[in-house]
């Protein structure tokens, strides 16, 4: 089926003059896959909520111009209805699941639409033979990682056949397996003659799929490449336009152990976890981390790396392991850091772990991590990234030597993904010794010295770079 | 041993309300039978954990109630007397939500010809109670590694602050993943004009009138005692 976009500007506001989407016309033709890249808030979302018709039928807004699925005007249609040519999926795993089990989840779409029972289970069957996801049947979403619930989003919407899939960064969260896994969907779609649109940040798995990537930029397509041409144009084009790399970064160790050069170090002793005593998670004698500088954690989803992270923070683990993660002082940035902003200002924010409570040194805090302007702004009125840099500085004021992110750069274009990098730099130069967990191998590349792999509970690899 | 929804609705209706309204003694006739229902499911842990604290809340009030025991004490007992009258509803309620899918609860509503606009709310309210203890405990963590502790000089001075420092993140993540969730139902063609299937069966069974006799009569036997 093919989409028509038509003088399209939209505005989130009443007035079409903050357009995020100025005059955009496009045309997908049937059965191509494209990308439509560009950096947030370049408005390449709003292009595909207008193509699932969310937009104008669920967000409100000013709108001119007209879409067409195929020679239907999605304006005069209900959103139950492009439902049945329009799949979506979306970017976070853990909000788009209207069941609590994974079978009722593969049929909720189906259901909605009034297909008989027996149909859908035939469209269930099919479906769990193509996305082999038989060992996912039966199980609470709860349980399932980021990847899986991922899957299972992806079959939701192929159970109810549509022509055309629209995915909005749907490998934000994924780490690089399972974006594997999900690049096998694609082309599987791909094959089948659907129409595939991906939102992403990240290029490299679309790389052999994708027909063309559309730039988007400050709310029109600025131009389109096929990945083969804007590979041609090399790392450092892609970079200057705010663009993920396409070839897929590789990390390669100079091979020495950070033990051969260790200076002083971080030690843990006997990281082990498990919650039934045959199935450890995690089974680590030693860990080290160079004092003062940045030691990447990579591993797939799974590998036991949030564990280790709980053990280190005294999250987890024996009451000594908790009072020695105390005495060494660490602090956890969780990948949502909505969980840990508590105050009604920022300033309180950071005074709260102080003590004693220091007013100046605290405002000394915020200005080296550029938040000065916003002191007396409420914690939860401020972007994603200003968020992350309170709840930095918070782990900053309360004296913590240890700090550990989770997955700080998910879902960020390449200045973001920048910016943290440079964030993280500064807190090494103030001496503090950081440990970031990450599916990112442009930001270790970018800030971090060391790597340490897991893999099953245990550090495989360790090296420098 | 599964039940039809709706019974389960019958049930959980007539449960809580003879709990609430009749004395404590009847209130064992209802609870009595999620608690077997829940052994069906193999929740044995649950139910006896349940029991065991039950019991407990139950004797501590009868044996403490006629005694004299300070202030602290009576803080102490009136928590038993408040636990012995909620936990019957909490173990009703548990096992609709445990046992009841989202797409079984939302066909029984409609055989009962409630309109799709109660009922998808009602959905992603049962949807939406294992997301908030997620989150929660997400919270909890986060608190613990501030050094904010439940119990401590501070929170004892300013008991709100803790209800503060917890429900503003709680909200705000919730709101952000109710809107979410909202939106990918919507793409997926939920709406209140829709006729939906399901693809689990639900219907009445034996075990469905069992229940429902059984409820009847315990009303009757309530009513006819009090008269």
């Amino acid at each position: 089926m093919k989409i028509t976009l038509k003088d399209v500007s939209f505005s989130y506001t009443d007035s079409i003059d903050d357009a995020i989407l100025k005059d955009v016309n496009l045309q997908i033709e049937s059965g191509e896959c494209v990308v439509l890249a560009g950096e947030s808030g370049s408005g390449k979302t709003t292009i595909s909520k207008l193509i699932n018709g969310l937009i104008p039928l669920y967000q409100s807004g000013t709108m001119a111009g007209d879409v067409f699925l195929g020679d239907k005007n999605t304006s005069d249609m209900t959103l139950a209805e492009i439902s049945k040519y329009v799949g979506s999926v979306f970017q976070n795993p853990r909000s788009q699941f209207f069941n609590i089990d994974t079978d009722s989840e593969i049929a909720f779409g189906c259901e909605n639409l009034g297909i008989e029972p027996e149909e859908i289970r035939r469209r269930i069957e099919k479906t769990v033979e193509d996305f082999h996801l038989e060992s996912l049947l039966g199980r609470n979403i709860f349980h399932l990682s980021g990847g899986e619930k991922q899957k299972i989003a992806c079959a939701s919407v192929n159970a109810t056949d549509p022509d055309i899939f629209v995915l909005d960064e749907p490998s934000a969260n994924l780490d690089l397996k399972t974006v594997d896994d999900l690049a096998e969907i694609i082309k599987l779609w791909k094959s089948r003659g659907k129409t595939v649109v991906v939102v992403e940040h990240r290029l490299h798995y679309l790389r052999d799929i994708a027909d063309r990537i559309i730039y988007v930029k400050e709310g029109r397509i600025e131009c389109e490449w096929t990945p083969a041409e804007l590979e041609a144009k090399g790392p450092e084009y892609a970079a200057s336009l705010g663009l993920r790399s396409i070839k897929l970064v590789q990390l390669g160790g100079t091979g020495v152990s950070p033990a051969a050069q260790r200076g002083e170090s971080i030690t843990f002793r006997n990281l082990r976890f498990a919650y039934q005593r045959k199935f450890p998670i995690l089974d680590i004698p030693e860990l080290s981390l160079p004092k003062g500088k940045i030691t990447a954690l990579l591993g797939h989803n799974g590998a036991g790396k949030s564990t280790l992270a709980q053990l280190v923070c005294g999250l987890r683990g024996s009451w000594s392991q908790k009072r020695a993660a105390r005495k060494l002082g660490t602090y956890l940035i969780m990948q949502d850091v909505n969980h840990q902003l508590f105050t009604e200002s920022v300033l309180d924010e950071v005074l709260l772990g102080m003590n004693p409570k220091d007013e100046s040194a605290a405002l000394e805090i915020l200005d080296s991590l550029n938040l000065k302007d916003y002191v007396e702004k409420h914690p939860m009125a401020l972007s994603g990234g200003q968020k992350q840099r309170v709840a930095i500085a918070s782990g900053v004021s309360s004296n913590r030597n240890l700090i550990v992110f989770d997955e700080p750069t998910s879902g960020l274009d390449y200045r973001q993904m920048l910016a943290v990098s440079a964030t993280l730099k500064a807190l090494a130069n103030r001496g503090k010794t950081l440990f970031v967990i990450t599916h990112d191998p442009e930001l270790v590349l970018n800030c971090c010295q060391h790597v340490i792999r897991m893999d099953r509970g245990r550090i495989v690899e360790e090296y420098s770079l | 041993m599964k039940l039809d929804p709706r019974t389960k609705l019958f049930l959980a209706i007539v449960a809580n309300s003879v709990i609430l309204s009749a004395p404590p003694v009847y209130s064992v006739l209802m609870f009595a039978v999620p608690a077997i229902l829940l052994l069906f499911e193999k929740k044995w842990k649950f139910v006896l954990a349940f029991f065991s604290l039950y019991l407990a809340a139950v004797l501590g009030f009868e044996h403490l109630k006629t005694m004299d025991v300070g202030r602290v004490g009576t803080l102490a007992v009136s928590t038993m007397m408040i636990v012995s009258r909620m936990m019957p509803i909490t173990i009703v309620l548990y096992y609709v939500m445990q046992t009841t899918k989202a797409n079984e609860f939302m066909a029984g509503m409609s055989r009962m010809h409630v309109p799709n606009k109660v009922t998808i709310p009602l959905t992603v309210m049962i949807r939406f109670f294992p997301t908030v203890f997620d989150e929660s405990r997400a919270i909890g963590n986060a608190m613990k590694m501030r050094g904010i502790r439940l119990f401590s000089l501070h929170t004892l001075k300013n008991p709100l602050t803790i209800l503060e420092y917890r429900l503003i993140p709680l909200l705000v993540s919730i709101t952000k993943i109710g809107d979410e969730l909202s939106v990918a139902a919507s793409t997926r063609a939920l709406a209140p004009d829709t006729r939906r299937t399901c693809i689990v069966p639900i219907g009445f069974h034996v075990q469905d009138a069992v229940v429902f006799v059984y409820c009847i009569a315990v009303i009757a036997f309530v009513v006819v005692s009090h008269i």
